[in-house]
């Protein structure tokens, strides 16, 4: 049976109707998710996009099926680990307990308490859809935002100039650094590949399992909605978003890309670098294949181990 | 379980607040424990943390990266339905403040002791109740003690007060850091055993989060439904009045120990003045009572043991008639250039129909000692006032070169 025919036969976890944006990348990654994690889930959605658009909904007539709920936007972490013990307290240790969080509550204001759950090993599984910013509340700037990129907190001016200041924060490496059992990137352009890393999760029984999810957004940084899904995969072709795993540091690049498109072909495809000057997308494809090249050294050393 | 059969099984111990706190908490039976560190309340977590090592402790124990975390992990475990217990100190609470708030508005049972400490700045590790005080509106019970053994009893009581069908709103037991944290006195453990037979456990069926019973936790709520969401609060704490009663006395009967409820009055029953207190400066307000008898003045005391739900008719009764009080904050209420506690007391006799004198007085901050000295000049202050003083009297020792 192929991923799509498995899919095709799994019940949608999520009701029809929810607000998000048309064409939005993340509504397909969550309703794939919660497909594969089924209803024997507890499932947190911190404020962000899939807050705002209704997941955490009404008598079951609208938002997420299973058991749902805000946590605050800085201790989903938190409260899943301390909904873990309560259930390890009952004993009913087979229940999924998952965060479907942007990346806001989890690279900013929620890594105190995702980093402590992760050093602790609380058995959670975090999956983070990184929009690079505060999107559903009018694209403000993460430390996920990639560098020169317009948010309405860093904005560009008339000659161009502005954009944000900083690199993007390299969270799967850092989240990888926590020696957690499982940690993945992924993205909506490689559904196959997404699915296997969200098995591979919920197959962990002790500790922290993380997924780092690339969703470029239409709305806030300026992409046609029928080029949601291509977007998203010339970020992994470009090699700016490497699709790896790693486990207990031993990393792997599940989808290795021999020959790159340029990281300018992948920019293009957003408004929120269209004030970019040869320069500026010189030093984005530079930090590109820096960060390849770490990430090939580290999976020389972890094969090496 | 008769008094008598409670009180043999109970043993005679001497420990510091602390551990009062931690063997209150650890008869309760938590099934969840998160909590971290700090000064005053650092011993809890470390008593606990042992407890839990020697396997004399059944339940999940989380070491946590933060206050912040802790109440959240808890908040998380009571949405599965089962007991939580942590405690805290100052900064910590303020960095809890935003899971604090939810714990209440989410109506979870959660029992947390609070070992006061003053809030900074400047840097300041000493008691005082500024920390829980200053979040009294927050939707949590908060019943202040004065000495150990009321520390432990009271740590019991809590999670039945809490965990009643009429309440389901978290609670603290908050106790003076140092003065009571760190100082050692006689104290009776109760068996295990009696205290089974005194706190059932806890079984939610009001918020859950439950594959088998699926429910969404907080959509987003228009202000209409808010509004009730509130109503139904504010009634719960109304409730708890009663409550807080009702267990107190039935603890009373068994373990033959009685703390007063929601306030506890001492030689009020002839006075014409009294001196209303919080906390572990009630002994020495105490003794100053007893000095002042001996001397022909006929004055009282008056414990505030709940300030959240805060007992109106109870300070009603007991104040009624007075021709004055005065009122010993340890913290300050900036902005009315009073204490807490005295906004609170002279709020609750707008009721009745005479005008009694008062005198809000602030003592003792930072740690510092209030003596009996300072507490006999308070007394007299209120035998000689006549009028309703709104600015703060300070009582402190004069310190070298100040």
């Amino acid at each position: 049976m192929t991923v799509m025919e498995k899919l095709a036969f799994k019940e949608d976890m999520i009701s029809p109707g929810i607000s998000a944006c048309i064409g939005c990348n993340v509504e397909l990654t969550l309703r794939t998710v919660m497909k594969i994690l089924g209803p024997n889930t507890v499932f947190a959605v911190p404020p962000g996009c899939m807050g705002g658009v209704g997941v955490v909904g009404w008598n079951k007539q609208s938002g997420a099926k299973p058991p749902v709920f805000f946590p605050l936007l800085d201790n989903t972490a938190s409260m899943l680990a301390g909904i873990r013990l309560g259930y390890n307290a009952q004993g009913r240790t087979d229940i999924n307990v998952v965060a479907f969080a942007g990346d806001g509550a989890t690279v900013d204001a929620g890594f105190q308490a995702l980093s402590g759950a992760a050093e602790r090993g609380d058995r959670i599984l975090y999956i983070c859809y990184d929009n690079e910013g505060y999107m559903n509340t009018g694209y403000q700037r993460s430390s996920s935002t990639s560098k020169w990129a317009w948010t309405s907190t860093t904005p560009v001016n008339a000659s161009g100039g502005g954009g944000k200041r900083q690199h993007k924060k390299d969270f799967p490496v850092i989240m990888a650094m926590h020696d957690i059992p499982y940690m993945a990137t992924a993205s909506p352009a490689y559904i196959p590949d997404l699915v296997a890393k969200v098995e591979k999760a919920m197959s962990v029984t002790e500790g922290l399992a993380y997924i780092h999810i690339y969703n470029p957004c239409l709305t806030g940084w300026g992409i046609p909605s029928d080029q949601s899904i291509e977007a998203a995969r010339k970020a992994v072709q470009s090699r700016y978003f490497p699709l790896f795993e790693s486990s207990r540091r031993k990393i792997r690049i599940t989808r290795k890309v021999k020959e790159p498109i340029p990281v300018k072909a992948y920019i293009q495809a957003s408004k929120k670098f269209r004030h970019l000057d040869d320069e500026q997308i010189q030093e984005l494809q530079e930090l590109t294949d820096e960060r390849y090249r770490f990430l090939e050294a580290m999976e020389q050393v972890s094969q090496e181990g | 379980m008769s008094t008598h059969q409670a009180a043999a099984k109970s043993r005679v111990d001497v420990m510091n607040g602390n551990m009062a706190a931690a063997w209150g908490a650890r008869l309760s039976r938590p099934q969840v424990i998160a909590a971290y560190p700090i000064t005053p309340q650092t011993p809890v977590v470390e008593y606990l943390t042992q407890f839990f090592a020697d396997q004399e402790l059944d339940c999940q124990m989380s070491e946590v990266d933060s206050e912040h975390t802790a109440m959240s992990m808890l908040t998380g475990a009571s949405l599965t339905g089962v007991r939580c217990y942590t405690a805290t100190s100052s900064q910590g609470l303020a960095l809890m403040y935003e899971p604090y708030f939810r714990a209440s508005t989410l109506r979870l049972p959660i029992v947390m002791n609070i070992v006061n400490r003053e809030m900074i700045s400047p840097q300041t590790v000493w008691g005082g109740p500024q920390d829980s005080l200053t979040l009294r509106d927050a939707g949590w019970l908060q019943i202040y003690v004065e000495d150990n053994q009321e520390i432990l009893d009271t740590t019991i009581q809590a999670f039945k007060i809490a965990e009643h069908q009429d309440v389901l709103l978290p609670i603290n037991v908050c106790y003076d850091g140092f003065y009571l944290s760190h100082m050692s006195e006689r104290v009776e453990v109760p068996s295990q055993e009696s205290v089974d037979a005194f706190l059932p456990s806890y079984h939610s069926d009001h918020i859950l989060l439950d594959p088998d019973r699926p429910a969404a936790v907080d959509p987003l709520t228009s202000g209409y439904l808010l509004m009730e969401y509130r109503q139904k609060h504010m009634a719960a704490q109304q409730a708890a009045l009663d409550v807080i009663a009702q267990v107190h006395d039935e603890f009373a009967r068994l373990f033959g120990r009685d703390w007063g409820g929601l306030i506890e009055t001492y030689r009020m029953e002839d006075a014409r003045y009294a001196l209303v207190t919080m906390g572990s400066v009630t002994g020495a307000v105490r003794e100053v009572v007893d000095r002042k008898r001996e001397a022909g003045v006929p004055i009282g005391l008056i414990k505030v043991r709940a300030l959240r739900p805060f007992p109106l008719q109870q300070l009603r009764s007991a104040m009624s008639g007075l021709k004055g009080y005065g009122v010993i904050d340890r913290n300050v209420s900036f902005g009315w250039n009073t204490g807490i506690l005295f906004q609170e007391v002279r709020s609750a006799l707008c009721g009745l129909d005479e005008q009694i004198p008062c005198i809000p007085f602030i003592s003792g901050l930072g740690g510092e000692d209030i003596t009996l000295d300072l507490v006999g000049q308070a007394a007299d202050a209120v035998v000689r006032n006549t009028a309703m003083v709104e600015q703060a009297q300070w009582l402190q020792v004069a310190h070298e070169g100040r």
